[in-house]
């Protein structure tokens, strides 16, 4: 075991800590980071929650090490909308009830985020993530709304 | 007179979302604290064992080492933890926390506490534990076997006790002699995940200075958790708090005091210190409670022209290794609500509690209720099947009408009010569609569903006939603030149903203001009103709603008889107007006189914080109101869901092509978020339908441990094009007329889903009777009646 300094692009911003060479990205963003938008529901790859865009790519970072994100730039949840305005899919999210307790949320957002403009179906951006909340209904709802479809029929 | 605002009704975007989609949600996991230590629980890895060492003396040396609590150390510095509702006869009245036996694999025997996780990791496996294994009984039939190997010390026997509700005996006897058919069929609910994403967990800090112990927990019920944790670790109540921060799903896993959560906190009194756990997901699905586990023998008899005449149950409950809090609650309320919506001269059920050397069961959404239905729907598809009647048609005949209610059944259960029939008809009618050309090897069926659900479970005095050491009445505290904002205290709690925006909607509305200078505040045991079921049993809305209409009105018609004073006029005479943007100090947000005076809002607000105005002595000053509501009886939802399926005879593979479900909860508060409470427990229904069962090996080890090998639905699970719809018949219980709704969408996927195979493959209907229909159970079923892809088709 050993201490290794990472650095990251993170959200634009360069960051600079220390992280254990067993440190999960997930962890290292949430814990050294202090990024907590990113959230572990499995730490198995089976969830989607902690989904991030690792170099643009959507990525576990459940099952990335933190040191294997060294000099590379990361995207989180937080990033989305920034400080500022909230994106399309965002918005889309809320007004269908996209989520409940919002957990999954962060993982699905950043998929969101990442399919924006890119025209995938519903399928693939629901794949790989899981929600124990919503059975999906408003998760589509949103999606339904983003790609010009009426949304929600409520 | 008051502002028009009509809050409820309306279908608000929930106010938790826009924090949550930014990620800026403050979990378990998310909380800072200075210095905190980390735990990790050190488990038994075998399902039935005596302890003979608990050996940390590496652990402990270890600089990295906070603290090593084994079972002695536990035995000194806790109590076990009391339970609440038990049945008669049942050998153990208190859960243990010390263990010298363990009685599951993944039951906590100690804790270590060391500066980083991945220490206190380490450390745990370095703890190094002499197990004396004795044979476990992981199932049911293991565990009443005639050799069974004793799970509680000193009992006779693994069975837990009895109980019989409903009619005399004698009445079911002289149903079933009258009985033209009886159906009777054994029917197996598995142990179930109820898996929410997040996991459990708990961050304890004890000050030795003040003597306070501030235990923050994704708890359900922050107040009954507190209560037990005084019991356990012999504190004060004052001296105790217990906070809820978000949480991320709960199900009714997250209602009571685990021994686990419990040993985090004695940790941290020992250290004097911050002490922060947080469960995986394996660990989850290991030592979270689990729901259902009941094998079930039932029968309904009918008699002339297909009425129903009797239903009966005897339900054995797997409580697993010790009954929780609730112990066998949830299958006296299979017993309770077996009957359903319909008609019968005698309904009665046992049941028997068993323990196994498995995680007890506990709490889950539905909570006996859809056992309940999947038993008694289940009988009657079976029962038209055999009479050769559509059992849309049997069912219809035999509901109890609405011009029957209120109604009382056979159980004692009142109905308050709801039509049943229409609810039926109306799923039904949805669910007609001309079925498409099928590829012969695939079978399609549909069918049709009822059930009445438990909502707002209360009255206290319910609680206390059937013996349960808990209250049911809800509390509220209605602050309106120095500048005209509004601040609601309650007892529940959110858990991601969006429970503070209906409270925040029903304040809104009593009070005639708009939604946004309302705030609502829960999950903090200091300022909370005492809860002890909280976001449970489909109570929060409904309770704490109908507390807050009330304080709402009074509080508005206390600001109302301080304008009129303030304006030299007559309450009756003075009218609120308040404009939908408008804000507390602005000109269009005030009380107005007849002569054209006028007082903002605001100013009413401010000039009653400084006690002034024309005031009898016995007037109250501050401007808030607490409410105790306790209902005169529970409230009763209902509902009807039709599933189509189609069967691919060759894989055994169920596929829900369509779902169509119509429910009553009354008025409801927020559509969009009822909607979701539907559409969510739909889906974890169709869950246990299709894919779900907590698995153990023939030792009792789990083998379900991941999301991997335990398959919640995902997506493609879930039919795209769910249709959801509610009928409103008010709750005359309630004020306000609300109803519940957290459970409803649970309630009945699992009938109509396989009383849709049934209809699909008639061939193999009487064997439908286990659940999950995963493709390999249907196959079987499919090959013992000769039904192939190439060979068997119709
Ligand atoms: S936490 Fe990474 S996939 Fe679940
Ligand atoms: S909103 Fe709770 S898991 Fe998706």
């Amino acid at each position: 075991m050993s201490v290794r300094t990472v650095t990251v692009r993170v959200n634009g911003v360069v960051r600079t800590e220390d992280a254990w060479d067993h440190t999960t990205l997930a962890e290292h963003l949430r814990t050294g980071l202090r990024l907590t938008g990113t959230h572990v529901g499995c730490g198995t790859g089976d969830c989607g929650a902690c989904v991030v865009l690792l170099d643009g790519e959507p990525v576990c970072s459940c099952l990335v090490l933190a040191v294997q994100a060294d000099g590379r730039e990361i995207s989180t949840v937080e990033g989305v909308a920034g400080g500022g305005d909230l994106t399309r899919a965002q918005r889309a999210l809320i007004e269908e009830h996209g989520l409940q307790c919002g957990f999954c949320t962060p993982g699905l957002v950043v998929r969101m985020a990442h399919a924006a403009g890119r025209g995938g179906s519903e399928a693939d951006v629901l794949a790989g993530h899981l929600c124990r909340c919503t059975g999906y209904d408003g998760i589509r709802a949103a999606l339904r709304k983003l790609s010009g479809g009426s949304g929600g029929d409520r | 007179m008051s502002g028009a605002h009509q809050h409820i009704g309306r279908p608000v975007p929930p106010r938790h979302h826009d924090r949550l989609v930014r990620g800026h949600g403050r979990f378990l996991a998310d909380l800072r604290a200075a210095g905190v230590l980390y735990a990790t629980l050190v488990r038994s890895p075998l399902a039935h064992a005596r302890i003979v060492g608990f050996d940390a003396s590496a652990a402990r040396s270890d600089p990295r080492c906070a603290l090593v609590l084994g079972p002695d150390d536990l035995a000194e510095r806790t109590a076990p933890i009391p339970t609440a509702w038990r049945l008669p006869g049942q050998p153990e009245d208190r859960i243990p926390i010390a263990a010298h036996t363990a009685r599951y694999a993944g039951q906590p025997l100690g804790i270590v506490v060391a500066d980083t996780p991945t220490a206190a990791e380490d450390l745990a496996e370095a703890v190094r534990l002499d197990l004396d294994p004795l044979p476990p009984a992981a199932t049911l039939a293991d565990a009443l076997a005639e050799h069974a190997p004793p799970i509680v010390p000193g009992a006779a026997g693994n069975e837990a006790g009895s109980i019989r509700l409903g009619s005399p005996e004698e009445d079911v006897a002289a149903a079933f002699a009258r009985a033209e058919l009886v159906v009777e069929r054994e029917f197996t609910l598995p142990r179930v995940n109820p898996s929410p994403l997040e996991p459990r967990g708990v961050l304890a800090e004890y000050d030795p200075g003040t003597g306070l112990l501030t235990v923050h927990a994704g708890s359900q019920s922050p107040h009954s958790m507190r209560q037990d944790l005084c019991a356990v670790l012999g504190m004060r109540a004052d001296r105790v708090r217990v906070i809820a921060p978000d949480i991320g799903g709960s199900f009714g896993s997250k209602v009571v005091l685990y021994p686990d959560e419990a040993m985090v906190c004695a940790a941290a009194v020992a250290l004097g210190a911050a002490v922060r756990w947080v469960e995986s997901r394996a660990e989850n699905f290991d030592g979270a409670y689990q729901g259902r586990g009941q094998r079930t023998t039932a029968r309904l008899a009918v008699g002339h022209e297909g009425r129903f005449l009797a239903f009966d149950a005897h339900i054995l409950a797997d409580l697993g290794a010790y009954a929780t809090q609730a112990g066998s609650g949830p299958h006296q309320v299979t017993a309770l609500t077996l009957q359903g919506p319909y008609h019968v001269d005698a309904a009665a059920a046992t049941v028997t509690g068993v323990y196994t050397t498995r995680v007890p069961t506990g709490a889950y959404r539905g909570y006996g209720m859809q056992e309940a239905a999947f038993i008694r729907e289940r009988l009657i598809e079976e029962a038209a099947r055999e009479l050769d009647v559509p059992a849309l048609e049997l069912r219809l005949r035999n509901l109890i009408r609405p011009e029957e209610l209120p109604h009382t059944t056979h159980t004692g259960l009142t109905y308050d009010s709801g039509d049943y029939g229409a609810a039926l008809r109306r799923a039904a009618t949805l669910a007609e569609r001309p079925p498409p050309s099928d590829p012969p090897w695939v079978r399609r069926g549909t069918a049709v569903v009822a059930a009445v659900e438990i909502t707002a479970f209360a009255p206290s005095a319910l609680l206390e006939t059937f013996g349960i050491a808990w209250s049911g009445w809800e509390g509220v505290r209605l602050r309106i603030n120095h500048d005209g904002t509004v601040t609601a205290y309650s007892g529940v709690i959110a858990v991601g149903q969006g429970i503070e925006t209906s409270l925040a909607q029903i304040a809104a509305e009593g009070l005639g203001v708009p939604l946004d200078w309302v705030r609502v505040e829960l999950g903090d045991t200091d300022t909370a009103p005492h809860s002890d079921l909280s976001a449970q049993a489909s109570r929060a809305l409904t309770l704490a709603g109908g507390a807050l209409l009330i304080a709402a009105r009074r509080l508005a018609d206390r600001m109302r008889t301080l304008a009129a004073g303030f304006l030299g006029t007559d309450p009756d005479r003075v009218t609120q107007r308040i404009g939908s943007r408008a804000d507390p100090s602005s000109p269009d947000a005030a009380f107005h006189g007849t002569d054209g005076a006028r007082i903002t809002w605001r100013e009413v607000a401010h000039r009653g914080y400084r006690g002034w105005g024309n005031r009898k002595d016995t007037d109250r000053i501050r401007l808030e109101e607490a409410v105790d509501f306790d209902p005169p009886q529970i409230t009763f939802a209902h509902g009807a869901h039709a599933a189509e399926v189609t069967v691919d005879v060759g894989t055994g593979r169920v596929t829900v092509t369509g779902y169509w479900a119509v429910h009553d909860s009354g008025v409801l508060v927020n559509p969009l978020i009822a909607h979701g409470q539907i559409a969510g427990g739909i889906a974890q229904g169709l869950g246990q339908a299709l894919s779900e069962e907590a698995r153990a090996d023939a030792e009792g080890v789990p083998v379900t441990r991941s999301f991997r090998e335990y398959a919640v639905p995902a997506a493609q699970d879930v039919p795209e094009d769910l249709v959801i719809e509610h009928t409103c018949t008010p709750s005359t219980a309630i004020p306000g007329g609300f109803k519940g709704l957290g459970e409803g969408g649970t309630l009945l996927p699992p009938a109509a889903v396989t009383c849709a195979v049934a209809a699909a493959v008639p061939e193999i209907a009487h064997t439908l009777t286990s659940l999950p229909l995963t493709p390999s159970r249907v196959r079987a079923a499919l090959r013992a009646a000769g039904i192939t892809a190439e060979g068997g088709l119709r």
